[in-house]
């Protein structure tokens, strides 16, 4: 939970940074997905990381956007969706690579949405979306690696 | 109900009733804006100072970003523009103008000893580094030019003689743009250098200081054509009359610009 916050204020302070050059990856929720797949998080703690995404994304509203609960949703689906997602998938198709694409696909949709709702479409907007995603490309392959890292090489 | 609990321990539920309560929140906000700007306000001031270095690193990237493409952009302009100068001064030269020396970037001195086994060849005078002077100075008097800083103390300055025949300096004919070096002989007198014979110069054409260095500024009168030498070399040496009186120096200018100081 705590290292949940200080993702929070990390990723709100590297906005405050690039404000007005790009909107930072949504790292808070990367790195609630990730625990939320990790082999050992059961049920109850899916539960709790998905109210955290919830509470950081209603946060975020607050601070970045003009739409409260807007993130929170969004937070909240996602984690939920990947968690689902990845239950009904058999234990051998956990792969690496099947949490990457999930993981880019949080990535991306969270940043879809928010591009769609958040803001006025125009060129400037499709920039930020782009650095976005382009930026998000090597915290999707960190993650990876870490996740793979974590709960494969040592098994 | 216990069907309720069992459902409760489903994340994808929990999942829905997020978006739901989002939804909710969303419309709770837009339909009581006050009560919005009342959590906005609250979360930003929450959130003021642990992002405070964060606003400063930022501010401070982005002032130094601008600084640099603005000093950039100065840059060019004032290269385009010394350009654009060095043009304008040429033209005026070749059309007779006498450019009037740039007074504002000079430093006045007083002549405090002239030792007469040296009288054609240096000056000592009272100003020196504490008042900006620099090493290789043009040093005028009344406008023209009488010699060049060759030492300095902090407050004093040695300054070599047009006439010291060690003196050479880059100067143009102002009527014909001819190109030649100004050079004393140690008794007082001065010779152009390096002009080719079938150059016809006349009596009376002045010589100035051409574009040489930023602490000689071009356009400096240094004197005018007296005679022409025998040819020596396919080249006629020109003796020349110092504009100057210098005889008569007492005080001097030295010039000064913000790019000899530097």
């Amino acid at each position: 939970m705590i290292l949940s916050a200080l993702i929070w204020l990390l990723q709100d302070f590297v906005q405050v940074f690039l404000m007005g050059f790009c909107i930072v990856p949504d790292v808070f929720l990367l790195f609630l997905v990730m625990t939320a797949l990790s082999p050992e998080t059961g049920k109850e703690k899916q539960i709790v990381i998905i109210w955290t995404a919830f509470i950081g994304g209603l946060l975020w509203d607050f601070r970045w956007t003009n739409l409260p609960g807007l993130s929170a949703a969004i937070n909240g689906a996602l984690v939920a969706i990947s968690c689902y997602v990845w239950q009904k998938i058999p234990v051998q198709g956990r792969s690496v690579l099947f949490f990457s694409f999930i993981i880019f696909s949080v990535v991306f949709l969270s940043g879809l949405v928010h591009f769609m709702f958040w803001t006025i479409p125009n060129q400037v907007a499709v920039r930020q979306f782009l650095v976005q995603q382009f930026i998000g490309f090597p915290v999707v392959a960190f993650a990876s690696l870490f996740f793979w890292k974590v709960n494969y090489n040592n098994a | 109900m216990r069907i309720i609990n069992r459902e409760l321990t489903k994340p994808w539920l929990h999942g829905v009733i997020s978006v739901l309560l989002g939804v909710f929140i969303l419309l709770a906000m837009i339909s009581f804006p006050s009560l919005h700007y009342i959590f906005v306000d609250s979360v930003n001031t929450i959130l003021y100072y642990p992002e405070k270095p964060s606003m400063e690193l930022r501010n401070i990237v982005k002032y130094s970003s601008n600084w640099v493409l603005e000093r950039a952009s100065l840059q060019e302009r004032v290269s385009k523009l010394e350009i654009e100068n060095q043009r304008m001064s040429e033209a005026l030269q070749r059309s007779g103008v006498v450019l009037p020396a740039p007074r504002g970037s000079y430093v006045a001195a007083k002549v405090t000893l002239r030792y007469p086994e040296e009288w054609w060849q240096e000056l000592r005078i009272d100003k020196g580094r504490k008042n900006g002077i620099t090493e290789g100075a043009a040093v005028t008097s009344e406008g023209a030019l009488v010699g060049r800083v060759v030492r300095l103390g902090d407050n004093y300055a040695w300054v070599e003689l047009i006439t010291a025949s060690s003196f050479f300096i880059a100067a143009v004919v102002d009527e014909t743009r001819d190109l030649g070096v100004v050079n004393g002989d140690n008794s007082g007198n001065l010779k152009l250098l390096y002009i080719p014979d079938d150059r016809k110069l006349n009596k009376g054409m002045q010589v100035s200081t051409s574009l040489m260095s930023e602490l000689v500024p071009p356009g400096i009168p240094i004197g005018k054509v007296i005679a022409a030498e025998a040819s020596k070399d396919g080249f006629a040496p020109m003796k020349l009359q110092a504009m100057a009186h210098l005889t008569q120096i007492y005080s001097v200018e030295v010039f000064s610009s913000s790019e000899a100081n530097k």
